[in-house]
């Protein structure tokens, strides 16, 4: 078989796929095109208007609360799914560990407004823990803990959880049992392992974890609506009201442009920092940090 | 039971780690059972715990489900067969064309597999919101009518890099000797990669079909854009039933929901068990 036959077979198989993607590469030219069409209703013609009209202070409050909710939550996704992904990956039961991975799917997969009954049934007005608190005569009006940012935050948390498990569970694939005794053999405690040892090796799929979390929560646009109210006005939702109520749909456009710089920026910083590791030791040469109880 | 990552020597780090793992659990789990408990519920509203334990949201369901269809035009029926046929396109359409393109770039190999495999996960990081307004503002300034493939053309973009990884991962074990092996018998190549090449793929093809399920069947922010009267689904009528309050017919379609989505979970972490990663 010769070559030419068999890219064109290559070319062939690929086309397909290729077709099927097409819409998807179209919609990302289009909403770039539209942030700079002339008109704000059509496409017409060039003009950074639409950009210059997002310097409002509605929009800038926006981009903030968005990318501080966004780094909160990876902040407490991380502090919990490390320990987690640690947990299941010292679990030798298949049945404990198959129920564990399950437990921390669930959220992401199962559609979020399902999960926003629970945390209505859980924690709003008339909810659980406010019924509790005020008959025990704690509170005398209800604690508002949805449809304001705690609530978002939450939300966020609480669908990210898996998004960073999983990076970190297959980080924890080069920390050998080896590493571990040698360095409590030579005295480190648990939190000094901990720090010095697991941690560093674990570098890696913190910084992917960590960059997939905030791109994900940056973008959310089914937790803030279901759980925010209309009051915590995160991006998505804001780029949404642009285009129902405001028919402003190039103020929409550039409003997402924002938003694709914001979540790629992030994402290929962390690739950055990634590969610049990756050209140091890999982790199976790594032995010297070990017994220096040095480290990143 | 645990190993080395996690000792169990007690002392204040295995309290810190087992505090945050029960944490993380519960945050993960909590919503999910609250749900599933409340739709057992007997009372009138969302009280929770329920003094009382029915089946009566069941039936409540179950009687919007069988009722009339024409009555109104967001009917529970409607949506949910129209939810499970775009679901079910969705499969066919995703697998349909990733299987050649896996074996494509697994035999093809060198600099073009890179690129596409970094082109085809590029729907896993674009946000949802944006999507959802590209294709609205395309399918809405260029009036099309595209019926049920409103919602198919963007759930295949938003499954194919599942589908595709998993498709990749089961042609990568399989060896090239197999199919040469049925070619120096006498097979056409068509005929190696149909009898030998995609029955062996089978495992990823069959966690494929069913990441595009689960993803098709609960996708909400892009069919939110996307939607009209005439085709919508079971997330988006639920949307528009608790959108003031909360209905308890919905939590027991929840439960429904949540079953199949465990159950689906559960069968691709046996297929895929150990040999590729769910991301």
């Amino acid at each position: 078989m010769n070559a030419h036959r068999s890219s064109l077979r290559s070319f062939a198989l690929s086309l397909p796929a290729i077709i099927a993607i097409a819409p998807f590469l179209g919609a990302c030219f289009y909403i770039f095109r539209f942030s700079v069409s002339g008109e704000s209703g059509v496409i017409s013609g060039y003009s950074l208007q639409a950009y210059f009209d997002l310097a409002e202070p509605f929009f800038l409050r926006s981009v903030w609360v968005t990318v501080k909710l966004a780094a909160l939550s990876t902040l407490v996704v991380l502090i919990l799914s490390v320990p987690i992904a640690l947990v299941i990956a010292s679990v030798r039961t298949a049945l404990v560990r198959r129920l564990l991975t399950v437990t921390i799917l669930l959220p992401m997969i199962l559609n979020l407004l399902i999960q926003s009954y629970g945390w209505i049934i859980l924690l709003g007005p008339s909810g659980v823990l406010n019924t509790t608190l005020r008959e025990t005569g704690l509170i005398s009006r209800p604690i508002l803990l949805l449809f304001n940012e705690t609530g978002v935050l939450l939300g966020l948390i609480q669908t990210a959880i898996p998004l960073a498990v999983f990076p970190i569970l297959s980080a924890t694939r080069v920390i050998s049992r080896e590493y571990l005794e040698a360095a409590s053999s030579l005295g480190a405690g648990n939190w000094r392992v901990f720090y010095d040892v697991i941690l560093p090796l674990l570098k890696p799929g913190l910084v992917s974890a960590a960059s997939i979390v905030f791109a994900y929560n940056a973008s959310a646009f089914a937790v803030p609506l279901l759980l925010g109210g209309r009051r915590v006005q995160m991006l998505g939702v804001a780029i949404r009201d642009m285009i129902s109520p405001l028919f402003n749909w190039s103020g929409a456009a550039a409003a997402g442009m924002v938003l694709i710089v914001i979540t790629t920026g992030v994402l290929l910083l962390a690739a950055a920092l990634i590969n610049r590791s990756a050209r140091t030791p890999k982790p199976s040469e790594v032995s010297e940090p070990l017994q220096s109880g040095g480290g990143a | 039971m645990f190993s080395s990552l996690f000792s169990m020597r007690g002392g204040s780090y295995s309290v810190v780690i087992f505090f945050l793992t029960t944490l993380g659990l519960l945050i993960s789990a909590l919503p999910v059972a609250v749900v599933t408990l409340m739709s057992f519920s007997a009372a009138e509203t969302a009280a929770f715990p329920p003094a009382e334990f029915s089946f009566r949201w069941y039936e409540a369901l179950w009687s919007q489900l069988s009722a009339d269809e024409s009555s109104s035009a967001h009917s529970l029926g409607d949506a949910l067969f129209t939810s499970l046929l775009v679901a079910a396109i969705v499969m066919l359409v995703s697998t349909f064309v990733c299987v050649p393109l896996a074996y494509a770039l697994v035999r093809g190999g060198g600099r073009v597999r890179a690129g596409m495999e970094l082109l085809f996960t590029l729907p896993l990081v674009f946000p949802l919101v944006i999507l959802g307004i590209a294709f609205l503002l395309i399918a809405e300034s260029l009036a099309l009518d595209l019926g049920i493939w409103r919602l198919v053309i963007p759930h295949v973009a938003l499954v194919l890099p599942f589908v595709l990884r998993n498709c990749m991962s089961a042609m990568n074990g399989i060896d090239i000797e197999i199919e040469e092996a049925a070619i120096s018998l006498g097979a056409s190549w068509m005929r190696a990669f149909l009898d030998v090449v995609v029955p062996l793929m089978k495992p990823g093809i069959l966690a494929g079909l069913i990441f595009a399920l689960i993803i098709s069947f609960n996708e909400f922010t892009i069919t939110f854009f996307m939607y009209t009267i005439d085709v919508s689904t079971l997330p988006i009528w639920m949307y528009s039933r608790t959108v003031s309050s909360l209905d308890p017919a919905v939590l027991s379609l929840s439960v429904g929901i949540i079953l199949v989505d465990v159950i689906m979970i559960l069968i691709i972490d046996k297929i895929i068990a150990g040999r590729a990663s769910l991301f």
